[in-house]
C-alpha cells in the first residue's frame, strides 16, 4: 500500500461521494448527464471541495481516462497570462475523440490574476469556448472581472457543517486504524475553522505521533506546524523594538516563505486580540488595509510591512503614554 | 549600556594602537624615527624636523602618536588648516621657541598632512614654517603624503625624509584577526584575506570595512565581506546617507542625490536599513518609513506603466521625505550598515529555490499552488516526517522528493 497524504488518499473521485455542497452536486450531476458543462466559476473558501468537485466531474464525464481530457493550471504558479494563453492554445486546439466534444481546463486561485491578466483570459474562454471548457476556481469571487463573471455558471461553496467535517474525520481515523478521541476531534475542528484540507492534514500530523489523538496530541502538533508567531512580530514592534521586528519579519519571509499577503492577513486578525482601547484596533485595521492594498498594487512586501511595524511602534507609545 | 556606547565608536579610533608594538608594518621607517626622536637627547641634531611620508592608512601619524607616547613625550598636534594666519604661526613658533613644557616633559610637534590641505600652504607660510624649523629647540615632525612637488623643495633639505610603506597583506590579517578576537567574531580567514586585498595598504580603510562588514555578527563568512568590493561606491553612499542623517534641508538632500550616479534601487536599500539606527523617536519612525514606502510604491508605478517622469517622487520621498522626518535634533553618531537584506536575499537563494521546488512537488500532487502548499501543507508533512520516519520515506517517494529536499524538511 502506497503512502499518500490523506487529503489525496481520501480525496472523493467521483461526485456521489461528495459529502456535502449537496446544491452544488445535483446541479454539476446534471451537467454529466446532460454531457454538456458551462464555463463554470466555484468560488469559496479553502478547503471547501472547490478542486474536489472540479475533478470529480471531470471522472464522471468522461470515466476512468479522465486525466487524459482535462489540464490543470495554478494562476500562482503559471508565470503570467502568455503562459497560460500558450498552454491552453496547446491543450484546446484538438476537440478529443467520443462523446464529449470538449475539454476541461481547471484555472485554480484564478482570482490571484490580475485585472488585465483576467481580459486577456477573456477572450482566450471565448476563442475556444467549443472545444474547451474553464472551470475557474477562487476564493473571492469579487475579485473576477464582471465580463468573466456573466460567462461563467457561478456555485458558491459555503463552510463544511460541523458534522460533515466529524464524519469525515471519523471516516478516516477509522480506515487508518488512528484512535480519536472526542476532545481531539473538537480541537481539530476549532483550529481548522471548516477547511476540511487543514482539518485531514492535522489528523494526520496527529496520527504520526503514536498515540491516540486527543486534544493535547492536536495542539501540540498543530503549535509544531506553527513555529513563527505574528503575535510576537505585533508585540515587538508595540514595544518599541523595532529592528527586532525586522529581522524576525525577514526570517518569516526567507526562511519560512510566508508571503506578505499572508501575513498581512494573519496580523489582521492578532489586532483584534490584541489588549488596546477598542477604537486603536480599528484604527490599526485601518492601516493594515492600507498595507494590503499597497501589496496589491505591488509594493515590496518587506518594506510595506516594514512601515506598518514602524506603525505600530508608533502606536504602541501613544498607547502607552495614554495608560499613564 | 556601556556596551551600547563602545559599539558606537569608530573600531580606528577604538583599536588605535597605543605603544609602537601594536603599531603594524613599517619596522625600518620607525626605528629612524624613534633613532631621531632619541637623538635631541643630546641637543637637536643637524636637521631639526623630520618629514614623514607615505600613502593615506600605513601609520605615519599613528606612529609619531605611539612613539611620543613610548618615550614620554608630549606630543602637540597642529592644525595644519591654515598656514598663511600670522596667528597660526606665532603660536606655532612660540610653541617650538620652548624646550619643554612646564612639567619638565619634552615635548614634540606635530604637523599632519602638510599637503593635504590644498592651497593651505602658499609661499609665505611654508617659508615661516621653515623659519620655525632652523630655530625650533624642540623635534618637529611632518607628514605627508607626496613630496614631490617643487614647492616643497626647500622642506625636502632641511627636513630627515622618512618613507612609509604599504603593510603587508600578512601584516593586515593578522591585525584584523586580531581585533575580531577582541569583538568575540569568529573569522573566516579568507574574508579577513580579502577585506585586507582590497584596501590596498590602507589599513584605516580596512578596519573600516571589517567593522561595516563584521559589526555585530559572531561569524564572518566570506558572504559578509564580498559587498565591500565597491568601496568606492560605498564612499559616495556614506557621503548621501550623511546628508539625510544629518540635514534638514529639502534642496541639500536632494542635490545630494544627483550628484552621485549611485544606483536608486541600492541607494534605496543602504537608506531603508539604516532608517531605524538613525531615529530614535517613534514618530519620527515611522514617518521615515512611511516616506520609503511611498517611495516604494512609486517606484512600482514607473515599472507597471513605464512612466519615469515618475522617478522624481521617487527621489523625494526616499531622500527628502526621510531627512525631513526629524524633528527632534540629530540623533548621535552611529555607523551606517551594510543593506542586511541584500545579504540575506543571496545567502538563503538556494535554500528558497529549494522550498519553492518542494512546494511545487507538494502542489502537484495535492492540487495546490506551491505557494499554498508551501504555506498551508508543508508545516504539517514537516511534523509527520519528525514524528514518523516510514511514513516519511514513502511520503517522499509518492511526493517524488529527493534527498536534498527530505533534509531541508527535516532540518528547517
Amino acid at each position: 500500500m502506497s503512502v499518500e497524504m490523506w487529503t489525496e488518499k481520501y480525496r472523493p473521485r467521483s461526485l456521489s461521494e461528495i459529502i456535502n455542497q449537496e446544491d452544488i452536486v445535483n446541479r454539476l450531476i446534471g451537467f454529466v448527464k446532460a454531457k454538456n458543462v458551462p464555463h463554470c466559476l466555484f468560488a469559496g473558501p479553502p478547503g471547501t471541495g472547490k478542486t474536489t468537485a472540479a475533478l470529480c466531474l471531470a471522472h464522471d464525464l468522461y470515466g476512468e481516462g479522465y486525466r487524459d481530457y482535462i489540464m490543470e493550471l495554478n494562476a500562482s504558479d503559471e508565470r503570467g497570462i502568455d503562459v497560460i494563453r500558450e498552454t491552453v492554445k496547446t491543450f484546446a486546439r484538438t476537440r478529443p475523440i467520443g462523446e464529449v466534444p470538449f475539454k476541461i481546463l481547471i484555472l485554480d486561485e484564478a482570482d490571484n490574476m490580475t485585472a488585465d491578466a483576467q481580459q486577456a483570459l477573456r477572450r482566450t474562454m471565448e476563442r475556444y469556448t467549443e472545444t474547451c471548457r474553464f472551470i475557474l476556481i477562487a476564493n473571492f469571487p469579487g475579485r473576477i472581472i464582471e465580463p468573466i463573471q456573466s460567462r461563467c455558471a457561478p456555485f458558491r461553496f459555503t463552510f463544511l457543517s460541523r458534522e460533515d467535517l466529524t464524519g469525515r474525520l471519523r471516516y478516516i481515523a477509522e480506515m487508518e486504524k488512528v484512535q480519536l478521541l472526542e476532545d481531539g476531534i473538537d480541537a481539530i475542528i476549532e483550529i481548522s475553522e471548516g477547511d476540511l484540507r487543514k482539518a485531514i492534514n492535522i489528523l494526520q500530523a496527529a496520527a504520526s505521533v503514536g498515540k491516540p489523538v486527543d486534544k493535547d496530541v492536536v495542539y501540540g502538533v498543530v503549535g509544531r506546524a506553527n513555529p513563527y508567531d505574528v503575535r510576537e512580530l505585533i508585540r515587538m514592534a508595540m514595544e518599541g523594538e523595532f529592528v527586532k521586528a525586522r529581522e524576525k519579519l525577514r526570517e518569516l519571509m526567507l526562511k519560512y516563505g510566508v508571503s506578505g499577503s499572508d501575513l498581512i492577513k494573519q496580523i489582521h486578525s492578532e489586532i483584534f486580540q490584541l489588549e488596546i482601547p477598542e477604537k486603536w484596533k480599528i484604527r490599526l485595521a485601518s492601516a493594515i488595509g492600507e498595507t494590503e492594498f499597497r501589496l496589491i498594487q505591488g509594493g515590496d512586501d518587506e518594506i510595506q510591512l516594514s512601515a506598518l511595524l514602524a506603525r505600530l511602534v508608533e502606536v504602541g507609545q501613544i498607547i502607552g503614554k495614554d495608560r499613564e | 549600556m556601556e556596551r551600547t556606547e563602545s559599539r558606537n565608536i569608530p573600531w580606528i579610533i577604538k583599536y588605535r594602537p597605543r605603544t609602537l608594538k601594536e603599531v603594524i608594518g613599517n619596522k625600518e621607517g620607525i626605528r629612524k624615527v624613534v633613532e631621531w626622536l632619541k637623538s635631541w637627547e643630546a641637543g637637536p641634531p643637524k636637521k631639526r624636523a623630520l618629514l614623514i611620508y607615505g600613502p593615506p592608512g600605513v601609520g605615519k601619524t599613528v606612529a609619531v602618536e605611539a612613539a611620543s607616547r613610548d618615550l614620554n613625550l608630549e606630543l602637540i598636534e597642529s592644525n595644519a588648516s591654515d598656514y598663511r594666519r600670522n596667528s597660526d604661526i606665532k603660536s606655532f613658533a612660540g610653541l617650538a621657541s620652548q624646550y619643554s613644557t612646564l612639567t619638565g616633559r619634552r615635548r614634540v610637534i606635530l604637523l599632519d598632512e602638510i599637503d593635504g590641505i590644498s592651497g593651505s600652504i602658499d609661499r609665505g607660510g611654508l617659508k615661516a614654517i621653515l623659519s620655525v624649523i632652523e630655530n625650533t629647540r624642540c623635534p618637529i615632525v611632518l607628514t605627508a603624503n607626496e613630496i614631490f612637488d617643487p614647492r616643497f623643495l626647500p622642506l625636502r633639505d632641511r627636513c630627515l625624509l622618512i618613507e612609509f610603506k604599504r603593510p603587508s597583506v600578512r601584516e593586515i590579517v593578522s591585525h584584523l584577526r586580531r581585533i575580531c578576537l577582541l569583538e568575540g567574531i569568529e573569522a573566516d580567514e579568507r574574508a579577513l584575506r580579502y577585506i585586507a586585498e582590497k584596501c590596498n595598504g590602507d589599513v584605516r580603510s580596512a578596519l573600516n570595512d571589517l567593522q561595516a562588514a563584521a559589526q555585530g555578527l559572531t561569524r564572518l563568512t566570506m558572504e559578509d565581506v564580498l559587498w565591500l568590493g565597491y568601496r568606492n561606491r560605498k564612499e559616495d553612499v556614506f557621503k548621501v546617507l550623511r546628508t539625510i542623517f544629518y540635514s534638514k534641508n529639502c534642496i541639500t538632500v536632494k542635490q545630494a542625490v544627483d550628484r552621485t550616479n549611485l544606483d536608486l534601487d541600492m541607494l534605496f536599500e543602504w537608506i531603508y536599513e539604516n532608517v531605524p539606527y538613525h531615529f530614535d523617536s517613534p514618530f519620527e519612525l515611522s514617518e521615515a518609513m512611511e516616506a520609503l514606502a511611498l517611495a516604494d510604491l512609486y517606484r512600482k508605478r514607473i515599472g507597471r506603466t513605464q512612466s519615469w517622469s515618475l522617478l522624481r517622487y521617487v527621489i523625494d520621498l526616499m531622500t527628502a521625505g526621510v531627512a525631513l522626518s526629524r524633528v527632534g535634533r540629530t540623533g548621535r553618531w552611529v555607523p551606517f550598515r551594510f543593506p542586511q537584506r541584500i545579504k540575506l536575499l543571496s545567502s538563503t537563494k538556494k535554500s528558497r529555490e529549494l522550498l519553492s521546488k518542494i512546494g511545487s512537488r507538494i502542489g502537484e500532487k495535492c492540487h495546490v499552488s506551491s505557494r499554498v502548499a508551501v504555506r498551508d501543507i508543508l508545516p504539517y508533512l514537516r511534523v509527520i516526517f519528525q514524528n514518523d520516519r516510514k511514513s516519511a520515506e514513502g511520503l517522499a517517494r509518492w511526493l517524488e522528493l529527493d534527498k536534498a529536499m527530505v533534509r531541508y524538511i527535516l532540518e528547517s
